[in-house]
């Protein structure tokens, strides 16, 4: 019953809903299956065929949905399939579950126990996610949609209340009071820079020229963060309406999406919305008859880190290499092609239909003084329930980490969580109290960015951190200025060395001069916040540098050649698993007896920790 | 309408759309710049023209290379963090191309005593990559023979497929402009090579004395340009050039009365602008067949 | 070669890429992701009639083609080995399972083992951290790999013998 006409006037799009409303409304059943990239690589896809092709031959007058949803933010437990009306919640779904599901669940409508999620720790059950704790202390404003609405679904959209927000602005809102409500709001932007959204939005209402143009970074560079793929996933009409809201109050007329390359389906579902929403009028020339027209490109990266920077976005999006420029005339005023231009993340255009929506006092009533509203963050490493959280600014690191995060996995001592990505730096427990809150982040000599938190623990060689991201950033570098395309490669290689055991006393003063000269010359913030993980580690974790420079000995026992593995001669039960195993033939002993890695043979690969299963070989 | 601000504390009268380094070199104040051309777009790569400017009582390190002057602001070149800033630009730079005399040079002005980074690099020439001769060639000639291959560290200039490219015109101006003396020209007998980057194209000598004057690509552009008549500025050398100029004075009876005959046939002393190429005032000399024709770069 | 001399299937498939995006020089980075999709990598023909197309210089075609990742100039091999060195794949064990693999097929980031069976490409992030480490061939993932299983995955794509050389098929 979808409306195909394009519609042309607010009352046509309320009558619609209502339809939809009503339609859903009606006591059926709903099969949510998620099919976002995590549980899609477990198998959810094999799952939702099954799961297709059972309901299809159940009796008739038993009328069931299925649907597909984006990211429910439970990655560690996917494949997630919830069924509605009463919220069941199952985990770790295989395609053999989907018979037992629907016979038990769908037809009779009792759970199937062994697939609802059992806390580790208080060994309760839950029914729904409402009970889970990994749910209940996040505010999920922006993932309102993921996990319950269809992503290829405008109708779905529609009846939650979508696009009622680009309505009211387009009707009942002039351009500056919108842009008046962002400001009031506080809303900062959430793509790492966290500059206050209104105030940009206001400067490029303000620039002169008639062309002005939107943009969307979709470029999600981070490693470790997939919060805004999820969105542009699970969520693609929140991202098309908070543009169109966005261009109307800014003067736009054209907007770009720009999709790194690595998210072949997040182009998929924005490719299929915005044809949907063109389609229903609610896109293109005069969007719902109120003589406003704003249309959106998808535009794809090539493959590079650097074009998550505003300017070497833009530059991409002119076909040319992503190189970053000197921001002292900002982009607003002279962005792509010159013109006024508002580049805003993913996150923080999904933010503008909920703050039209609920008005920004309301969401200025939400976080810290500072930072206000809800931040996504992709809560991943040593940690028990990785996944997509989202919650209100102003919660501690701790809280994340220990009651939604479930705390570090395997009885570990939790080391430091990373925030920022390579731009940020990480933070150790003393200081796991800090609030999520852009300025108190940076006091801690971290940052916000995009929304990365990765946790390590004790096996967790920091020296090695800062490496990886050094290396990582010398990779990305475009090379356009010096302190960043030669000072990276200059401290990646002084890293090695000392993560190799070459470490000289002097090293970390180096390190720590290199750092300035990044951060007062550089370019970009690429290279400006480059020296954050260096400096973070060095800060927090100045002993295990010493360390490794002084004694030539990793003291997380990660760095290869800079620890000894060694067997336990009271547990180890001789069964030869060890011996077996050694490429080098570094393992000797008699059967039942204990046995004895010969050091000036071992090459420290490790074979032999994997092997035993008595727990009886130990690094030292 | 002049502008006015401060650099060191001197007041100085700048012109609206000027940078601070211009406002600075025509005040007299000495800024380091590697990356800089009159001729070219500011890029901002090398960093070693940053100072610290204040504006609203705050105060950051910005390059003058493109940072627009604007009344009232404050400017200082001198302080800890600006030679803090440059030092170690220049010690990077240092790792890279440690036997360049011009880095060298520059080096012991700003008070750096002997690099003590190693390379860190597998390029072998002495290229801080300061994307002059790319910029210039796009840009101002218009060709985009040569551009940045790869990116990071191991980035390079070259012709597209690492070969003899096509769009040379084998005007010289990549030689011209290039900091380090890295970029040349090579004249051969029947082509001109522009050093290291492969791309060779026929010379154009002079009709006269056989002295090689620019290559033939652009001696057809300018004559393009220029028209029939003044189409001797590219078959001519500069010493005959001068001879024949005499020659047809003395003929034609207007010797001694050069200012005259100059005043009636205008010398057309301004390139013509490529669509992306910013509205710039005509540079001084930089595009006038006798500087190319030359071969010399600046050091 | 010159323009004129090229196979006419590049041709084609440069004008229709170009067609496609409507002659607009800002899509040049799809434009060629587009045809790199179709040849498997960006044949010098196809990126010189694309230049040509666009009427844009050739030297920017070959600027973008090298400075993006996602472009590769040279032919690739049979199959893509996609190992993830994200943060968090890579503090748990992503980095052994990447020296395993550049001994066990003779190949650096980037590189084509030499019967052409595999090229190795490490990046640094496949969005899927819950399951790390995580490695693709193709477009098929491989989650929570351990370094004992690399031999066996690539066996079931016809590798079979030490250092490069295929034993099996």
């Amino acid at each position: 019953m979808a409306i195909s006409r394009p519609i042309t006037c607010v009352e046509d799009l309320q009558r619609w809903r209502e339809e939809v409303d009503a339609r859903l409304r009606a006591d059926r059943i709903t099969v949510t299956v998620c099919t976002g990239t995590g549980c899609s690589a477990k198998g959810a896809r094999a799952v939702f065929k099954a799961m297709g092709e059972a309901l299809a031959e159940l009796p008739e007058g038993l009328s069931v949905e299925l649907k597909p949803t984006g990211c429910h933010g439970f990655c560690e437990q996917g494949p997630i399939v919830v069924v509605s009306p009463s919220n069941v919640f199952y985990q770790n779904v295989r395609e053999e579950d989907v018979p037992e599901i629907i016979q038990e669940t769908v037809v009779k409508g009792l759970p199937v126990e062994r697939l609802l999620y059992e806390d580790p720790v208080t060994g309760e059950v839950a029914r729904s996610s409402s009970e889970i704790p990994f749910y209940q202390k996040q505010m999920r404003l922006v993932l309102r949609h993921s996990g319950n609405k269809d992503p290829g679904s405008i109708e779905d959209y529609i009846a939650g209340g979508g696009y009622a927000s680009l309505a009211k602005a387009l009707t009942e809102m002039s351009p500056e009071q919108i842009v008046a409500e962002v400001e009031r709001s506080g809303l900062r932007g959430r793509g790492g820079g966290g500059f206050p959204t209104g105030r940009k939005w206001r400067s490029c209402r303000e620039a002169h020229g008639e062309q002005k143009y939107v943009i969307c970074n979709g470029d999600e560079g981070d490693p470790g963060a997939f919060m805004d793929r999820s969105i542009m996933e699970g969520d693609p009409h929140a991202v098309i309406e908070g543009m169109t809201i966005g261009a109307y109050a800014i003067g736009a007329h054209q907007g770009f999406v720009y999709v790194r390359n690595e998210y072949p389906l997040a182009v998929e579902r924005l490719r299929k919305a915005l044809a949907d929403a063109r389609e229903h009028g609610l896109l293109g020339e005069n969007i719902l008859g109120s003589g406003f027209s704003f249309d959106i490109q998808i535009n794809r990266g090539g493959g590079a880190f650097v074009c998550g920077e505003s300017t070497a976005l833009m530059a991409s999006l002119e076909g040319r290499v992503g190189e970053p420029r000197a921001k002292y005339i900002h982009t607003v005023e002279v962005g792509l092609h010159g013109k006024p231009t508002t580049l805003n993340n993913v996150e923080t255009w999904a933010n503008v239909p909920v703050i039209i929506d609920r008005g920004a006092d309301w969401f200025a009533s939400i976080g810290t003084e500072g930072s206000k509203g809800t931040k996504v963050f992709s809560l991943v490493g040593k940690v028990r329930n990785t996944g997509l959280v989202e919650v209100p600014m102003g919660m501690t690191l701790r809280e994340i980490v220990f009651e939604i995060g479930g705390g570090i996995p395997g009885d570990k001592q939790f080391k430091a969580v990373q925030t920022g990505g390579p731009s940020g730096g990480c933070i150790p427990e003393e200081h796991l109290d800090t609030p999520v809150d852009f300025d108190q982040l940076w006091e801690v000599g971290s940052m916000m960015g995009s929304g990365g938190l990765i946790v390590m623990d004790e096996d967790t060689c920091m020296v090695n951190v800062a490496r990886y991201f050094t290396g990582f950033l010398r990779d990305e570098s475009c090379g356009k200025c010096v302190p960043c395309r030669e000072g990276l490669a200059q401290m990646e290689r002084i890293l090695t060395r000392v993560c190799d055991g070459e470490g000289q006393e002097g090293d970390v003063e180096l390190l720590l001069h290199l750092c300035d000269v990044l951060d007062a010359a550089a370019l970009c913030a690429l290279g400006s916040t480059a020296s954050n993980p260096v400096r973070s580690t060095i800060r927090w974790f100045r002993e295990e540098y010493d360390e490794h420079i002084r004694e030539r000995h990793c003291p997380a026992r990660e760095c290869r050649g800079l620890f000894r593995y060694e067997i336990l001669a009271e547990t180890c039960t001789g069964c030869g698993a060890c011996r077996r195993a050694c490429p080098e033939g570094a393992i000797s002993g008699e059967r039942r007896q204990a046995h004895r890695i010969d050091q000036t043979k071992c090459v420290n690969c490790g074979a032999c920790l994997e092997a035993c299963r008595f727990d009886s070989v130990v690094k030292v | 309408m002049p502008i006015r601000l401060t650099i060191d504390g001197q007041e100085v009268e700048a012109q609206e759309g000027q940078t601070v380094l211009e406002a600075a070199r025509e005040a007299g104040v000495w800024i380091p710049a590697l990356c800089h051309h009159p001729a070219v777009s500011p890029y901002g790569a090398c960093r070693l023209c940053l100072v610290e400017v204040e504006v609203r009582g705050r105060r950051r390190l910005v390059t003058s290379c493109c940072y627009p002057v604007a009344e009232g602001l404050a400017v200082f070149t001198q302080t800890e963090k600006v030679m803090g800033a440059r030092r170690g630009v220049m010690e990077l730079l240092l790792a890279r191309a440690p036997d360049s005399p011009t880095l060298r040079e520059l080096a012991e002005k700003l008070g750096v005593t002997g690099p003590r980074l190693p390379k860190v690099t597998r390029a072998e020439r002495d290229c801080i990559l300061c994307g002059l001769c790319v910029n210039v060639c796009r840009e101002v000639m218009g060709a985009a023979a040569i551009s940045f291959v790869e990116r990071g560290v191991e980035r390079e200039v070259g012709p597209p497929f690492d070969e003899a490219s096509e769009a040379c015109l084998g005007c010289g101006a990549c030689a011209a402009v290039c900091p380090m003396g890295t970029v040349d020209l090579q004249w051969h007998e029947t082509e001109v090579e522009i050093v290291p980057f492969k791309n060779r194209v026929p010379v154009v000598r002079c009709r006269e004395c056989g002295k090689p004057i620019t290559g033939l690509p652009y001696a057809e552009q300018i004559k393009a340009r220029l028209g029939e008549r003044l189409a001797p500025a590219v078959e001519l050398c500069p010493t005959c050039k001068r001879s024949a100029a005499a020659l047809a004075q003395k003929k034609a009876g207007t010797a001694g009365r050069a200012y005259v005959h100059h005043a009636k046939t205008p010398y057309p002393d301004q390139a013509p602008r490529s669509p992306e190429r910013p509205g710039r005032a005509s540079e001084p000399g930089a595009h006038s067949p006798d500087r190319c024709s030359q071969g010399v770069r600046a050091k | 070669m010159t323009i004129e001399s090229a196979p006419p299937d590049y041709r084609a498939a440069a004008e229709e890429v170009v067609e496609r995006y409507r002659r607009n020089p800002g899509f040049l980075i799809p434009m060629l992701q587009d045809l790199q999709q179709e040849f498997g990598y960006l044949p010098r023909p196809a990126v010189e009639l694309v230049a040509q197309s666009l009427d844009i210089p050739l030297s920017q075609c070959y600027a973008v083609a090298t400075f993006y990742s996602s472009l590769t100039l040279v032919p690739r091999g049979k199959h893509l080995l996609t190992l993830c060195l994200g943060t968090v794949c890579y503090l748990k064990g992503g980095k052994e399972i990447a020296q395993h693999i550049e001994r066990e097929l003779g190949v650096k980031p980037g590189e084509t083992t030499e019967d052409r069976l595999f090229t190795y490409q490490p990046v640094n992030c496949l969005g899927a951290c819950a399951l790390a480490p995580v490695m693709m061939v193709d477009d098929t993932y491989y989650e929570r790999v351990k370094t004992s299983q690399i031999r066996k995955i690539l066996g079931a794509y016809g590798w079979g013998g030490e250092n490069g050389k295929d034993g099996d098929q």
